[in-house]
């Protein structure tokens, strides 16, 4: 009984996540749980560089030409890659801000934020492994 | 110059120290931009180039290259989350092409907290709402900056510092910069020939960026106070006429442009709901002496985005404030040999005082093309009217025939951007 009911809440639990197109993930050990849209889009769209705990961010970003790079930042900022690429130009060759460092696959994100307690990152949704957490969940249609 | 030669000494001294203190790993990024451009303007008396920086241009519906094309590449090393380095060399078409005028950046960043940055080395010039990522084709949404207002923006780096502050509030965002630096280079005065004009200034201001939604603000204010005298021969020439020609002290005194201060205020908007987007800025430029004249400038454009294609309109203006000075030399009777000098003076100054002055308009359409990850192709086209004394942003293809009517040139652009 008490098997099936944590298999019916871990079921229950990955199908919420599941519902989202998007999940924004942090290391397990950074004491953020929850961020809110603004500072999200702050973090990947290089308006801040930290979180707002105050403690240093370092974003990852999936290589431009992904699907999953295209339908984050387009479900976070309603812009196409184009839009990113050019308004990230803008910064990056004005010396202002340096762009998130860009990962090959959603593995690679996962391991890179278990790696790092300064790491965010987005992720398709999937079981995650406990060394991360997910603090926004994004839906295309938001 | 000599604050940059330091900064370039100390640098490896104080990245090996950063290193050294952050116990952490250093990590190198490397990027660049790059456009290829073709323009072609129509008027066959008046050669259209890009900026004031560029001694070659089109006339006469010839196909130029120079102008547009650039290649840019940078390196950014972080060495922790406070201390960073960032190089950018540029390569293009320059009046005088050095190693030292291709280092576009070259500047240490301390980030001591989120939301305070302290930059010192050589920095870009964060004047106009598009001036520092001016040469990066790709951020922006025409094949050039608008050239009404940005034509006259010789200034791309100067030497020196700045720090910037932003301040986050609920919905919004403000951030501030003070800039203060030193810029000493020269210019063209003419088509593909070696007169020129060199500017020593130190140049200090602040810019205010207000971010809310899919609106951006933003305004500045820029003093520059010139170092050098830019034209001493004919100041020099002028004062010893003055016993016998009242206003040629008070001539003398434009062309003795030492000390003498001009300052730039702008305005911006802009607005982008990722379907439309808009884009304005006006900029008011007062000056002390009548070699950089007062004037007001201003661009507007609208833009429609439809999937990979965007279509955009813009129209654009340059006044200067002040009418034309009529320089009268008197004449001397029996001196007919004085009274020659100081004519050829009169015109001379009466030239350089026109050749300066900046009013025309100009309209266009344009489209641009995201064909591929990271590469654009845009294609513009322009109508330009200048007037006869306000034809500074151009150069004449023939100077001994002045230009007395208004004219008209028509300019296509084609520029295909990239990223890497």
């Amino acid at each position: 009984m008490l098997v099936k009911s944590f298999t019916l809440a871990v079921l229950l639990g990955l199908s919420h996540l599941l519902q989202a197109d998007v999940l924004v993930i942090v290391n397990s050990a950074n004491p953020i749980d929850h961020l809110e849209r603004k500072q999200v889009v702050d973090l990947f769209m290089g308006r801040v560089s930290a979180f707002p705990t105050g403690a240093p961010a370092q974003t990852l970003d999936l290589q431009t030409g992904s699907p999953g790079r295209a339908l984050f930042y387009k479900s976070l900022t309603g812009k196409s890659e184009a839009q990113v690429d050019a308004y990230w130009a803008t910064l990056v060759f004005a010396g202002r801000m340096s762009p998130p460092k860009q990962l090959t696959n959603d593995n690679a994100l996962i391991a890179a934020v278990t790696e790092n307690v300064a790491a965010i990152a987005y992720v398709s949704p999937r079981e995650l492994p406990a060394s991360v957490k997910v603090v926004m969940e994004l839906k295309s249609s938001q | 110059m000599r604050l940059l030669l330091k900064f370039l000494i100390l640098l490896p001294m104080l990245c090996s120290y950063v290193i050294a203190d952050s116990g952490t790993g250093p990590q190198h990024r490397f990027s660049g931009f790059a456009s290829i451009g073709l323009m072609s303007s129509s008027n066959d008396r008046l050669a259209f180039r890009r900026d004031v920086t560029m001694d070659e241009g089109s006339s006469d519906g010839d196909i130029e290259w120079s102008n547009d094309s650039v290649i840019g590449a940078q390196w950014n090393g972080s060495w922790t989350h406070q201390w960073d380095t960032t190089v950018q060399l540029v390569a293009k078409h320059r009046f005088v092409n050095t190693l030292e005028n291709s280092v576009e950046w070259a500047f240490v960043r301390y980030r001591p907290v989120d939301g305070l940055d302290v930059r010192l080395g050589r920095v870009g010039t964060d004047i106009f709402m598009i001036s520092e990522y001016r040469q990066v084709g790709y951020a922006l949404p025409w094949t050039r900056p608008p050239h009404d207002t940005y034509a006259l923006l010789s200034l791309y780096h100067f030497d020196g510092a700045d720090i910037t502050k932003r301040l986050d509030f609920e919905n919004s965002t403000l951030t501030m910069k003070f800039f203060y630096g030193n810029s000493d280079e020269k210019y063209p005065t003419n088509s593909d020939s070696n007169s020129e004009i060199r500017l020593d200034f130190d140049l200090g201001g602040i810019t205010l960026n207000f971010e809310q939604g899919n609106w951006k603000w933003r305004s500045s204010f820029i003093d520059v106070r010139i170092n050098n005298d830019m034209v001493p021969e004919l100041g020099t020439a002028l004062a010893q006429f003055s016993p016998y020609w009242p206003q040629a002290s008070k001539l003398a005194s434009q062309f003795n442009t030492e000390d003498k201060h001009f300052t730039y205020g702008e305005i911006g908007v802009n607005y982008d709901n990722n379907s439309w987007w808009a884009q304005a800025e006006m900029v008011r430029l007062d000056s002390d002496t009548k070699l950089i004249p007062s004037g007001d400038f201003g661009y507007a454009s609208l833009g429609k985005r439809f999937g990979n294609i965007s279509l955009y309109g813009l129209g654009g203006y340059a006044t200067p404030k002040e009418d034309v000075d009529i320089i009268q030399s008197p004449i001397i009777p029996g001196e007919p040999l004085l009274t020659g000098t100081m004519q050829a003076l009169a015109y001379a100054a009466q030239n350089a005082f026109i050749g300066a002055r900046i009013d025309q308009n100009s309209i266009g359409l344009g489209v641009r093309w995201d064909f591929a990850q990271k590469m654009s192709v845009k294609l513009q086209a322009e109508q330009f009217h200048i007037e006869p004394d306000g034809a500074s942003l151009w150069f004449a293809v023939n100077n001994q025939e002045p230009i007395v009517k208004r004219q008209s040139s028509t300019v296509f652009s084609l520029t295909w951007d990239l990223l890497f």
